[in-house]
């Protein structure tokens, strides 16, 4: 640490000292030391030189320094006023005695008085503005410092739609562009299928490629809708629907897929009326069904249940196959990303089927679970919340 | 029949409209493609055909125009949109301006082709009625008898509110055509009675499904479009 530095902390600690004191003890105090200083100094003038004239400009002087380090005029004008009577008493003739009536003194005496007060509004004018300036320094910065976090957050929210921008035309493009090639090659494949000319070699792979293209177009399904309910950003499309008329409409879905299954819908006595995006809602059923098709082993008993639990419409689909195994029943209940185990090419699309019905099912407030039944076979039941209808 | 019956298809992607075609004159239809809306509505004007099968996705013209345009002729030609997934309210406002059906990319051949018939039977059976209602229809073991007000399936009769009646008719009378929630609720419960107010027709429909024994998975009278409206079956 140098010189300058020290002599800088000094003046600070000083300063901080001297602000600490209450303002008023701390400038009578200073109006008297700055008194005094004249005092003495006009002593030690008059002792060597013998004018009396350098007194007075030294009082002018202190009076000056009281003004700057006080706050208003009053420090200053009462200076002036007692440094004129100290001039009067101890340094003009006769010393150490009031007389007012020597000749020039009243004159000397009003215009020392008189330009000490003119110092003294003039000091306090530049105090203000000093202080003013300081002020107008600090709100500028806050200003500044305020219009730059705005600048900031305008970014990242003009970014943030901008990207939202970008998801959505993502999303059109890919619900538009592959969907479309695929309802191609999936009705050209049935066209030729149909056709007289197809050897039964060709016959058989015509099917492969149309259950491919069919099952391309579940799982793109599948992808947009992750998409879509994943960070909660595009809100549902929820509207009351009727829960039997949903679960049919996926029911004959999978049928479509799947013509040798056998699944029966179980309606309930109640009419389940509730809000939900009935497209994703639909899409789960098939997920389920699905699954249920592909998995169990069991094409004949598949049930597809609907009932109301409390305040809750469930849906229930069970097989009578092989049964769950317990890392998938685990992960289903907890919500957990499902085990690695499914993603082999056996159970191909079953991972992202659950992990898409999971999604859907949360985004609603629902519940999701998954188990074996005893007499064998699994369960799934999902459950979406029936009380917002009840409000209308 | 004689003639072949006429198919126009207005579609941009040549390999669906490739397919469409080729599946209709399979099946004994003349197919027209047409790959953009003013060739369409040429090939409207100078081959008359007896269906129309109308992507709303056009390049150069908004399909809800085109449709708007044929419905203002005195001729009622079916017309069956064709329509992206996500685009509900689309289909809503197709069917609401008169078009008689929908299928929805990836949709299958054999759908397609059903719903090419049933249009093209409602509207021979309109050509054939001239306009004058019937009294009595009948579709598969479901008798509606407007004049005697009263629901047969087989041979016992099935008792309906007032309003599930009217339900039942409106459907009867269109049967074949995909109607609207809105459709439905402003002919069962007038301009101002029904509208927005989708649950009174839900819950009639739900109780007539369950007077009807009907199996929404397995409907044999009406199917659900789901989010859009029902639709009486006529085979």
């Amino acid at each position: 640490m140098n010189f300058s530095q020290r002599v800088d902390r000094a003046l600070q600690r000083m300063e901080e000292l001297y602000r600490r004191v209450p303002a008023i003890p701390r400038d009578l105090a200073a109006t008297a030391f700055f008194l005094f200083a004249a005092y003495g100094a006009s002593r030690i003038l008059i002792d060597h030189t013998g004018g009396e004239n350098n007194s007075a400009l030294v009082f002018v002087l202190a009076v000056v320094l009281i003004s700057l380090v006080t706050h208003g005029y009053l420090y200053g004008i009462a200076a002036s006023i007692i440094g004129a009577f100290c001039i009067n008493y101890f340094f003009m003739y006769p010393y150490a005695a009031f007389n007012l009536t020597i000749s020039g003194y009243p004159v000397t005496m009003m215009s020392m008085v008189a330009v000490s007060c003119v110092v003294c509004t003039l000091t306090a004018r530049v105090k203000q503005q000093a202080i003013e300036a300081v002020r107008r320094e600090r709100a500028t910065k806050e200003l500044y410092a305020m219009n730059e976090k705005l600048n900031a957050e305008k970014a990242a929210i003009q970014m943030q739609s901008e990207r939202e921008a970008m998801r959505s035309d993502i999303l059109r493009a890919v619900s538009h562009d592959l969907r479309t090639p695929l309802t191609a090659i999936s009705g050209a494949v049935s066209v030729l299928m149909s056709s007289s000319d197809v050897s039964e070699k060709n016959l058989a792979m015509l099917n492969d490629i149309k259950q491919d293209a069919d099952s391309l177009t579940v799982m793109i399904e599948n992808l947009l809708s992750i998409t879509r309910v994943q960070d909660g950003s595009v809100p549902l499309h929820k509207q009351p629907e009727m829960l039997e008329e949903v679960a049919g409409d996926a029911l004959m879905a999978t049928r479509r897929h799947f013509p040798n299954c056998r699944i029966q819908l179980e309606l309930p006595e109640d009419i389940l009326y509730l809000p939900m995006d009935p497209f994703l809602v639909k899409q789960v059923i098939v997920n389920l069904l699905e699954n249920a098709v592909r998995h169990s082993g069991d094409l004949e008993h598949i049930r597809l249940n609907l009932f109301r639990q409390d305040d809750f419409a469930v849906v229930e689909v069970r097989d009578q196959g092989r049964g769950l195994p317990p890392d998938v029943c685990q992960a289903v209940q907890t919500g957990q990303p499902l085990p690695h185990s499914l993603s082999g090419d056996s159970t191909r699309g079953m991972g992202i089927g659950l992990s898409v019905c999971q999604r859907i099912i949360k985004a609603h407030g629902g519940f999701f679970a998954a188990g074996n039944d005893p007499k064998g076979g699994a369960v799934f039941r999902f459950g979406l919340p029936m009380e917002e209808t009840d409000n209308e | 029949m004689s003639e072949k019956q006429t198919v126009l298809v207005i579609e941009d992607d040549h390999s669906i409209s490739n397919f469409i075609c080729r599946a209709l004159t399979a099946n004994d239809y003349k197919a027209i493609p047409a790959f953009r809306g003013k060739e369409g509505m040429s090939l409207f004007f100078s081959h008359s055909p007896d269906l129309v099968l109308l992507d709303l996705g056009l390049p150069d013209m908004d399909g809800m125009d085109i449709l708007a345009q044929f419905q203002d002729l005195p001729q009622d030609v079916p017309v069956i949109i064709i329509s992206a997934r996500d685009r509900e309210n689309e289909k809503v406002k197709a069917l609401d301006l008169g078009a008689d059906d929908y299928v929805v990319k990836p949709f299958g051949v054999s759908e397609l082709l059903a719903r090419i018939r049933s249009a093209l039977r409602r509207s021979e059976r309109l050509k054939l009625s001239q306009g004058i209602q019937r009294d009595v229809y009948q579709i598969k073991d479901l008798t509606v008898d407007l004049s005697k007000h009263q629901v047969l399936l087989g041979d016992e009769e099935i008792h309906f509110t007032q309003n599930e009646f009217k339900i039942l008719e409106l459907l009867a009378i269109h049967a074949g055509k995909v109607l609207t929630y809105d459709f439905i609720l402003k002919h069962v419960w007038g301009p101002y009675g029904g509208s927005g107010n989708n649950q009174i027709l839900r819950v009639n429909m739900a109780n007539i499904r369950r007077k009807l024994k009907e199996n929404p998975s397995d409907p044999k009278y009406i199917h659900t479009e789901l989010g859009i409206g029902y639709r009486m079956l006529d085979d």
